[in-house]
């Protein structure tokens, strides 16, 4: 069997933070790779780990509650989604975004264009004067993810582009400016849980800070710092992302995404 | 019940220059098309739009230079990237914006809807969304609690796509579709109202399922038929979106005068709906008609 791929790594790491009976979130997604960051990525995470460690879990994919992952068709259009098999679409998603603020959500998978030492994010705009230097495409439930998702997972490609300093506009709220910031803004849940790139895992100090907790295979900490725009904390425990075991990767490529529809590198 | 058909120009002259107007649909799903078509073509000018998550409709009327600024959770084009004309009126400046999330979004909605000048919602502190003038603060008289407040919108006129309805404006959805919208709260919270949709069927077919109006006859103001009345969005159940045309538009938008170009060539090259969805052809709409 071949070695892992990056997404399939990206998607076995995730895909282990998951538990028995979680319920997340997946978003509707956009194109080519945000398209893999935000959708694809994921649904094989969640697929991956109702077939292992939690059969319980659920999955709410746009305003669909548990959607039939069992065979995803190769391309996706309207037509497909809309006849997605599925236990649950209320009326409007309304009642998805009240769950949401109930706190009725274990995980959220998040993407940005942006995210910066606190875990800010950021997919509003580029550029912080009095128009943009890019617009991007406003904020959707990101900033609720974060105020009220218990577990929040952060899926993004390394580039000093998007881990920057300070993120020019904050979408939704990381872990503030200090180990007290959530608790004092009135948060009731810990903020993103990690941090899972092309290139290496994150996760955060106990004051909310980026930390480097594990290296993909072939990566050195010197590569990944010269491809960020601040310098994170480091575990001093640093070590190799565990690698897909043999089962986890047949379970990838034969039962789950065998059209690569879902993994689409 | 009185019959509130009338013709797409007619039911989109409801929309008066200057206006507060709420467009539906989500994503690339249900963009009240037909209807903005008419509004590039009668230059209806300075409109201040309301949408939930947007695409073809605010890319468009931005485009064709009808709009003087919008409130929402999302303008992009979806699988084919970033509203191009959306996204170079606000970088110049041309418009402004105002970026709502979701829960904040569907409460300004909902307290349109419930005939409310404002809903309190759970705070989201510390955001560029949350941290500002028309978010507002309220202590709960029952818990003590602070929590946000955010104003009903109060829009002059809503433009909304559906699947079928009745000369009385009775809209119905099918017993099985997309429902990431928020079409129905935007339509019990409207002051004026318009629908278009695929499809005028008699009234005897909404009356056997009356659990599927999602739009109730005494909310329209007018109701009226545009078969591919989203184009090039999808209607969920009845067509794909179009991935050449959107491409296409994608392409155009990018410079103002290319993009101005493609209005001409399509939009503007016809006098009104039925023109434009002959010009289309019957090869292109066939392709991309959906079974369930």
């Amino acid at each position: 069997m071949s070695a892992a791929s990056v997404d399939e790594l990206m998607a076995v790491t995730a895909s282990r933070m998951l538990v028995d009976d979680d319920l997340v979130f997946v978003g509707v997604g956009t194109a080519g790779r945000a398209f893999s960051l935000a959708v694809g990525i994921p649904l094989v995470a969640c697929r991956l780990a109702q077939l292992r460690q939690a059969p319980g879990l659920d999955v709410y994919w746009g305003n669909l509650l548990n959607p039939d992952l069992s065979s995803v068709p190769a391309t996706l259009t309207q037509g497909t989604i809309t006849s997605w098999r599925g236990a649950y679409a209320p009326a409007d998603i309304g009642n998805k975004v009240d769950m949401l603020v109930r706190g009725e959500f274990d995980v959220s998978f998040e993407s940005a264009a942006q995210i910066d030492r606190r875990g800010n994010l950021n997919i509003t705009r580029i550029g912080t004067g009095d128009t943009p230097a890019v617009r991007l495409v406003g904020c959707l439930a990101q900033p609720e993810h974060l105020a009220f998702v218990r577990r929040p997972v952060v899926l993004m490609d390394l580039s000093s582009r998007s881990f920057v300093e300070n993120v020019d506009f904050v979408s939704s709220r990381g872990h503030g400016d200090g180990p007290n910031s959530r608790k004092a803004l009135g948060y009731r849940t810990a903020g993103p849980r990690a941090v899972v790139t092309d290139r290496c895992v994150f996760d955060f100090t106990p004051d909310g800070r980026l930390r480097l907790r594990s290296l993909h295979p072939g990566q050195t900490a010197a590569d990944v710092l010269d491809r960020m725009g601040f310098e994170p904390a480091v575990d001093a425990d640093l070590t190799e992302t565990p690698a897909p075991d043999p089962a986890e990767l047949e379970a990838i490529r034969d039962v789950i995404d065998p059209q690569r529809a879902l993994l689409r590198a | 019940m009185k019959s509130k058909l009338v013709s797409v120009s007619d039911a989109a002259a409801l929309v008066q220059p200057g206006s507060t107007l709420v467009v539906g649909g989500a994503l690339l799903r249900r963009q009240p098309m037909a209807l903005v078509h008419e509004l590039v073509r009668c230059s209806v000018r300075d409109l201040d739009l309301v949408t939930w998550a947007s695409s073809l409709a605010t890319d468009m009327l931005v485009g064709a230079g009808c709009v003087r600024s919008w409130e929402g959770i999302y303008v992009g084009l979806w699988w084919y990237g970033l509203a191009p004309n959306f996204r170079r009126a606000v970088e110049q400046g041309a418009i402004t914006v105002t970026d709502h999330s979701e829960s904040y979004m569907t409460s300004r909605f909902r307290a349109a809807a419930m005939g409310l000048p404002f809903l309190p919602v759970q705070p989201i502190r510390g955001t560029g969304t949350t941290e500002r003038d028309d978010v507002r603060s309220v202590t709960c008289p029952y818990t003590g609690t602070e929590l946000h407040t955010v104003a009903a919108v109060e829009a002059d006129c809503t433009i909304l796509h559906g699947y079928v309805g009745d000369e009385y404006g009775n809209v119905a959805w099918p017993v099985h579709r997309d429902s990431d919208d928020v079409d129905l709260i935007m339509a019990a919270g409207a002051r004026t109202l318009v629908v278009s949709v695929e499809k005028i069927v008699p009234h005897e077919v909404i009356t056997k399922h009356p659990n599927l109006t999602y739009i109730p006859h005494v909310k329209v103001d007018a109701v009226c038929e545009a078969p591919f009345g989203a184009f090039p969005g999808s209607c969920d159940t009845v067509y794909d979106e179009d991935d050449r045309e959107l491409e296409t538009w994608a392409a155009a938008g990018r410079d103002p005068d290319s993009f101005r170009a493609y209005l001409q060539d399509t939009v503007l090259a016809s006098p009104d709906h039925g023109a434009f969805v002959e010009r289309l052809g019957r090869v292109r709409t066939e392709r991309l008609e959906v079974v369930q």
